[in-house]
Protein backbone atom coordinates (compact mmCIF):
# COMPACT_ATOMS: atom_id res chain seq x y z
CA UNK A 1 0.00 0.00 0.00
CA UNK A 2 0.92 3.28 -0.81
CA UNK A 3 2.24 5.39 2.14
CA UNK A 4 1.80 8.88 0.81
CA UNK A 5 -1.71 8.74 0.33
CA UNK A 6 -5.01 10.96 1.25
CA UNK A 7 -5.95 8.72 4.12
CA UNK A 8 -3.16 9.82 6.56
CA UNK A 9 -3.55 13.53 7.63
CA UNK A 10 -0.87 15.40 9.41
CA UNK A 11 -2.05 17.09 11.95
CA UNK A 12 -0.47 20.31 13.52
CA UNK A 13 -1.37 22.49 16.43
CA UNK A 14 -0.41 25.60 16.27
CA UNK A 15 0.24 29.20 18.57
CA UNK A 16 2.39 31.76 17.62
CA UNK A 17 4.84 29.71 15.56
CA UNK A 18 5.22 32.60 12.47
CA UNK A 19 8.43 32.15 12.26
CA UNK A 20 9.11 28.71 11.54
CA UNK A 21 5.46 27.04 10.73
CA UNK A 22 5.69 27.83 6.92
CA UNK A 23 9.28 25.62 7.13
CA UNK A 24 7.95 23.22 8.94
CA UNK A 25 4.82 22.60 6.64
CA UNK A 26 7.05 23.04 3.14
CA UNK A 27 9.64 20.24 5.06
CA UNK A 28 6.67 17.71 5.78
CA UNK A 29 5.03 18.78 1.78
CA UNK A 30 8.69 17.65 0.42
CA UNK A 31 8.43 14.13 2.41
CA UNK A 32 5.68 13.81 0.24
CA UNK A 33 2.36 14.02 2.84
CA UNK A 34 -0.48 16.46 0.86
CA UNK A 35 -2.97 16.47 3.33
CA UNK A 36 -2.21 18.60 6.01
CA UNK A 37 -4.46 20.28 8.87
CA UNK A 38 -3.18 23.01 10.93
CA UNK A 39 -5.49 24.44 14.19
CA UNK A 40 -4.46 27.60 14.55
CA UNK A 41 -4.88 28.33 18.59
CA UNK A 42 -5.65 31.73 18.92
CA UNK A 43 -2.07 33.05 17.30
CA UNK A 44 -1.79 36.49 17.84
CA UNK A 45 1.03 37.18 15.16
CA UNK A 46 0.39 36.02 11.53
CA UNK A 47 0.64 32.46 11.92
CA UNK A 48 -2.78 32.08 9.96
CA UNK A 49 -1.58 33.71 6.91
CA UNK A 50 1.82 31.81 6.83
CA UNK A 51 -0.03 28.39 6.85
CA UNK A 52 -2.67 29.97 4.06
CA UNK A 53 0.25 30.50 1.70
CA UNK A 54 1.55 26.79 2.20
CA UNK A 55 -1.96 25.60 0.81
CA UNK A 56 -2.67 22.87 4.15
CA UNK A 57 -6.38 22.88 5.63
CA UNK A 58 -6.38 25.90 8.68
CA UNK A 59 -8.85 26.22 11.12
CA UNK A 60 -9.36 28.58 13.71
CA UNK A 61 -9.60 29.02 17.19
CA UNK A 62 -10.88 32.82 18.37
CA UNK A 63 -8.92 32.61 21.68
CA UNK A 64 -6.06 30.48 22.81
CA UNK A 65 -7.37 27.14 24.53
CA UNK A 66 -4.27 25.07 24.97
CA UNK A 67 -2.63 22.31 22.88
CA UNK A 68 -4.75 19.43 23.68
CA UNK A 69 -8.13 21.57 22.73
CA UNK A 70 -6.37 22.60 19.17
CA UNK A 71 -5.32 18.81 18.74
CA UNK A 72 -8.55 17.40 19.52
CA UNK A 73 -10.99 20.02 17.46
CA UNK A 74 -7.80 18.51 14.45
CA UNK A 75 -8.94 14.93 15.35
CA UNK A 76 -12.80 15.89 15.45
CA UNK A 77 -12.12 17.66 11.65
CA UNK A 78 -10.49 14.39 10.87
CA UNK A 79 -13.32 12.09 11.31
CA UNK A 80 -14.74 14.25 9.51
CA UNK A 81 -12.79 14.35 7.01
CA UNK A 82 -12.89 10.60 7.02
CA UNK A 83 -9.29 10.23 7.46
CA UNK A 84 -7.92 6.43 8.17
CA UNK A 85 -4.85 7.55 10.02
CA UNK A 86 -3.64 10.47 11.26
CA UNK A 87 -0.39 11.90 12.04
CA UNK A 88 0.29 14.39 15.08
CA UNK A 89 3.36 16.53 15.26
CA UNK A 90 4.80 19.52 17.16
CA UNK A 91 4.72 22.94 14.82
CA UNK A 92 7.57 23.98 15.71
CA UNK A 93 9.94 22.14 13.55
CA UNK A 94 11.44 19.89 16.29
CA UNK A 95 9.85 16.85 15.13
CA UNK A 96 11.41 15.11 12.22
CA UNK A 97 9.01 14.84 8.65
CA UNK A 98 10.93 12.26 7.70
CA UNK A 99 10.27 9.36 11.09
CA UNK A 100 6.07 9.84 9.67
CA UNK A 101 6.62 7.25 7.60
CA UNK A 102 8.02 4.70 9.59
CA UNK A 103 5.43 5.69 12.46
CA UNK A 104 2.70 5.28 9.70
CA UNK A 105 4.03 1.88 8.94
CA UNK A 106 3.38 0.73 12.66
CA UNK A 107 -0.19 1.54 12.07
CA UNK A 108 -0.62 -0.82 8.86
CA UNK A 109 1.28 -3.55 10.75
CA UNK A 110 -1.90 -3.75 13.44
CA UNK A 111 -1.41 -1.03 16.30
CA UNK A 112 -4.33 1.07 16.90
CA UNK A 113 -2.13 3.85 18.23
CA UNK A 114 1.72 5.09 17.83
CA UNK A 115 3.66 6.94 20.39
CA UNK A 116 6.84 8.83 19.33
CA UNK A 117 9.29 8.34 21.70
CA UNK A 118 12.21 10.69 22.06
CA UNK A 119 16.07 8.78 22.76
CA UNK A 120 16.59 10.67 25.90
CA UNK A 121 20.62 9.39 25.47
CA UNK A 122 20.99 11.88 23.04
CA UNK A 123 22.84 15.30 24.53
CA UNK A 124 20.64 17.37 22.11
CA UNK A 125 17.86 17.13 24.52
CA UNK A 126 17.95 19.51 27.52
CA UNK A 127 18.52 17.65 31.07
CA UNK A 128 15.57 19.44 32.04
CA UNK A 129 12.89 17.59 29.49
CA UNK A 130 14.62 14.33 30.63
CA UNK A 131 13.57 14.85 33.77
CA UNK A 132 10.31 16.58 33.55
CA UNK A 133 9.61 13.45 31.29
CA UNK A 134 10.75 10.80 33.79
CA UNK A 135 8.43 12.56 36.18
CA UNK A 136 5.32 12.66 33.77
CA UNK A 137 6.00 8.78 33.46
CA UNK A 138 6.13 7.41 36.75
CA UNK A 139 2.67 9.90 37.28
CA UNK A 140 1.05 7.99 34.31
CA UNK A 141 2.13 4.83 35.33
CA UNK A 142 0.75 5.43 38.65
CA UNK A 143 -2.76 7.58 37.61
CA UNK A 144 -3.15 4.61 34.63
CA UNK A 145 -1.06 1.96 35.52
CA UNK A 146 0.88 1.70 31.60
CA UNK A 147 4.54 2.56 31.70
CA UNK A 148 5.27 4.58 28.25
CA UNK A 149 8.86 5.31 27.88
CA UNK A 150 7.53 9.18 26.44
CA UNK A 151 4.45 10.48 27.89
CA UNK A 152 4.87 13.58 27.14
CA UNK A 153 5.76 13.00 22.88
CA UNK A 154 3.73 14.84 20.92
CA UNK A 155 4.44 13.30 17.96
CA UNK A 156 1.84 9.86 17.80
CA UNK A 157 -0.19 8.56 15.08
CA UNK A 158 -3.72 7.10 15.67
CA UNK A 159 -5.95 4.86 13.84
CA UNK A 160 -9.62 5.23 12.47
CA UNK A 161 -10.23 2.77 15.55
CA UNK A 162 -8.60 4.86 17.89
CA UNK A 163 -10.05 8.16 16.50
CA UNK A 164 -13.70 6.90 17.00
CA UNK A 165 -12.89 5.53 20.58
CA UNK A 166 -10.41 8.17 21.92
CA UNK A 167 -11.80 10.70 24.26
CA UNK A 168 -10.55 13.40 25.70
CA UNK A 169 -11.29 16.78 28.25
CA UNK A 170 -8.64 18.56 28.82
CA UNK A 171 -7.11 21.59 26.29
CA UNK A 172 -3.55 21.62 28.04
CA UNK A 173 -0.53 19.70 27.86
CA UNK A 174 -2.93 16.99 30.27
CA UNK A 175 -3.96 15.68 26.77
CA UNK A 176 -0.78 13.97 26.02
CA UNK A 177 -1.30 11.74 29.61
CA UNK A 178 -4.90 11.57 28.50
CA UNK A 179 -4.24 9.44 25.59
CA UNK A 180 -2.20 6.97 27.54
CA UNK A 181 -6.19 6.92 29.75
CA UNK A 182 -7.41 6.51 26.86
CA UNK A 183 -5.62 3.36 25.41
CA UNK A 184 -5.70 1.42 28.59
CA UNK A 185 -9.70 2.37 29.13
CA UNK A 186 -10.28 1.28 25.27
CA UNK A 187 -7.66 -1.78 25.56
CA UNK A 188 -6.61 -0.23 21.97
CA UNK A 189 -2.85 -1.93 20.37
CA UNK A 190 -0.19 0.34 20.86
CA UNK A 191 3.34 0.51 19.83
CA UNK A 192 6.33 2.70 20.76
CA UNK A 193 8.90 3.90 17.94
CA UNK A 194 11.69 5.54 18.44
CA UNK A 195 11.86 9.20 16.75
CA UNK A 196 14.46 11.81 15.89
CA UNK A 197 14.09 15.64 17.63
CA UNK A 198 15.63 18.78 16.75
CA UNK A 199 15.46 21.36 19.69
CA UNK A 200 16.99 24.88 18.40
CA UNK A 201 17.83 28.27 20.11
CA UNK A 202 14.11 29.27 19.07
CA UNK A 203 12.76 25.96 20.59
CA UNK A 204 14.41 26.45 23.77
CA UNK A 205 13.23 30.34 23.78
CA UNK A 206 9.70 29.98 23.13
CA UNK A 207 7.66 31.82 25.76
CA UNK A 208 4.73 29.18 25.73
CA UNK A 209 6.81 25.77 25.62
CA UNK A 210 6.42 23.43 28.54
CA UNK A 211 7.94 24.28 31.84
CA UNK A 212 8.58 22.60 34.99
CA UNK A 213 5.64 24.65 36.64
CA UNK A 214 3.65 23.87 34.25
CA UNK A 215 4.24 19.90 34.72
CA UNK A 216 3.22 20.63 38.24
CA UNK A 217 -0.33 22.15 36.81
CA UNK A 218 -0.77 19.50 34.84
CA UNK A 219 -0.40 17.13 37.72
CA UNK A 220 -2.92 18.77 40.12
CA UNK A 221 -5.31 18.93 37.44
CA UNK A 222 -5.20 15.27 36.46
CA UNK A 223 -5.60 14.55 39.91
CA UNK A 224 -8.55 16.54 40.97
CA UNK A 225 -10.27 16.33 37.50
CA UNK A 226 -8.63 13.39 35.34
CA UNK B 1 -13.33 6.40 70.42
CA UNK B 2 -16.07 8.94 70.94
CA UNK B 3 -19.47 8.44 69.24
CA UNK B 4 -21.08 12.18 68.52
CA UNK B 5 -23.82 12.82 66.58
CA UNK B 6 -21.05 14.71 64.18
CA UNK B 7 -18.67 11.30 63.99
CA UNK B 8 -21.63 9.82 62.81
CA UNK B 9 -22.37 12.71 60.24
CA UNK B 10 -19.11 12.44 58.90
CA UNK B 11 -18.76 8.71 58.96
CA UNK B 12 -22.10 8.57 56.60
CA UNK B 13 -20.23 11.49 54.31
CA UNK B 14 -17.20 9.60 54.21
CA UNK B 15 -18.87 6.21 53.61
CA UNK B 16 -20.84 8.01 50.73
CA UNK B 17 -18.27 9.53 49.42
CA UNK B 18 -15.75 6.44 48.80
CA UNK B 19 -18.91 4.14 47.65
CA UNK B 20 -19.72 7.27 44.91
CA UNK B 21 -15.77 7.16 43.68
CA UNK B 22 -15.91 3.19 43.78
CA UNK B 23 -18.85 2.88 41.91
CA UNK B 24 -17.84 5.17 39.38
CA UNK B 25 -13.92 3.57 39.49
CA UNK B 26 -15.75 -0.04 38.83
CA UNK B 27 -17.74 1.21 35.87
CA UNK B 28 -14.32 2.66 34.63
CA UNK B 29 -16.09 6.16 34.15
CA UNK B 30 -14.10 8.62 32.40
CA UNK B 31 -11.70 10.09 34.71
CA UNK B 32 -11.60 7.57 36.95
CA UNK B 33 -8.13 6.68 37.72
CA UNK B 34 -6.14 4.04 40.50
CA UNK B 35 -5.02 7.16 42.09
CA UNK B 36 -7.65 9.08 42.80
CA UNK B 37 -9.53 6.28 44.13
CA UNK B 38 -6.70 5.82 46.86
CA UNK B 39 -7.04 9.82 47.52
CA UNK B 40 -10.69 9.57 47.99
CA UNK B 41 -10.25 6.86 50.46
CA UNK B 42 -6.89 8.75 51.93
CA UNK B 43 -8.81 11.56 52.64
CA UNK B 44 -12.08 10.56 53.66
CA UNK B 45 -10.82 8.00 55.95
CA UNK B 46 -8.63 10.46 57.55
CA UNK B 47 -11.21 12.76 58.41
CA UNK B 48 -13.27 9.32 60.12
CA UNK B 49 -10.75 8.91 61.75
CA UNK B 50 -10.13 12.24 63.28
CA UNK B 51 -13.81 12.45 64.03
CA UNK B 52 -14.10 9.16 65.74
CA UNK B 53 -10.26 9.35 67.30
CA UNK B 54 -9.05 12.77 67.85
CA UNK B 55 -12.06 15.08 68.21
CA UNK B 56 -13.30 15.63 72.08
CA UNK B 57 -16.89 14.70 73.01
CA UNK B 58 -17.32 18.11 74.47
CA UNK B 59 -17.27 20.89 72.23
CA UNK B 60 -13.98 22.58 71.98
CA UNK B 61 -12.09 24.51 69.59
CA UNK B 62 -10.13 21.57 67.68
CA UNK B 63 -14.07 20.50 66.47
CA UNK B 64 -14.94 24.12 65.40
CA UNK B 65 -11.36 24.72 63.31
CA UNK B 66 -12.22 21.14 61.83
CA UNK B 67 -15.77 21.70 60.97
CA UNK B 68 -14.27 24.94 59.03
CA UNK B 69 -11.11 22.86 57.80
CA UNK B 70 -13.40 20.53 55.75
CA UNK B 71 -15.87 23.24 55.24
CA UNK B 72 -13.38 25.09 53.18
CA UNK B 73 -11.58 22.05 51.70
CA UNK B 74 -15.13 21.10 50.25
CA UNK B 75 -16.33 25.24 49.09
CA UNK B 76 -12.28 25.01 47.64
CA UNK B 77 -13.09 21.68 45.55
CA UNK B 78 -16.40 22.56 44.10
CA UNK B 79 -15.71 26.06 43.01
CA UNK B 80 -12.68 24.55 40.93
CA UNK B 81 -15.08 21.69 39.79
CA UNK B 82 -17.55 24.66 38.71
CA UNK B 83 -14.42 26.74 36.80
CA UNK B 84 -13.03 23.81 35.27
CA UNK B 85 -16.49 22.61 33.97
CA UNK B 86 -17.03 26.31 32.67
CA UNK B 87 -13.33 26.09 30.88
CA UNK B 88 -14.16 23.05 28.88
CA UNK B 89 -17.73 24.47 28.08
CA UNK B 90 -15.80 27.55 26.81
CA UNK B 91 -13.37 25.00 24.41
CA UNK B 92 -16.55 23.48 22.99
CA UNK B 93 -18.73 26.67 22.11
CA UNK B 94 -14.47 27.97 20.14
CA UNK B 95 -14.43 24.12 18.62
CA UNK B 96 -18.04 24.01 17.11
CA UNK B 97 -16.59 27.60 15.68
CA UNK B 98 -13.51 26.45 14.04
CA UNK B 99 -14.99 23.60 12.81
CA UNK B 100 -17.33 25.32 11.17
CA UNK B 101 -14.97 26.35 8.96
CA UNK B 102 -14.30 22.85 7.73
CA UNK B 103 -16.37 22.11 3.91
Amino acid sequence: MKLANNSVLILLPVFNESKVIFSVIRSIQKEGWKKILVVDDGSTDNTYDKVKKTGAIILRHIINRGKGAAVKTGLEAAKKMGSEIVVTLDSDGQHNPKDIKKMVKQIKKGSDVVLGIRDFRKRNIPRYKVFVNYLGNILTWMFYGLWVSDSQSGFRVYNKKALSLIQTNNDRYEFETEIVREIVRNNLKWTEKTIDVRYSDYDQNKINKQSFVSAIKTIIKLALFG
Amino acid sequence: MNITPLSLLLLFFSLYSIGERLIRFIHKEQGQSTFKMMATIFIWGGISYVAFFKLGSEDNLNTYIFIGFIIVFFILFRLLSILEKNERLLTEIIRKEALKDLK
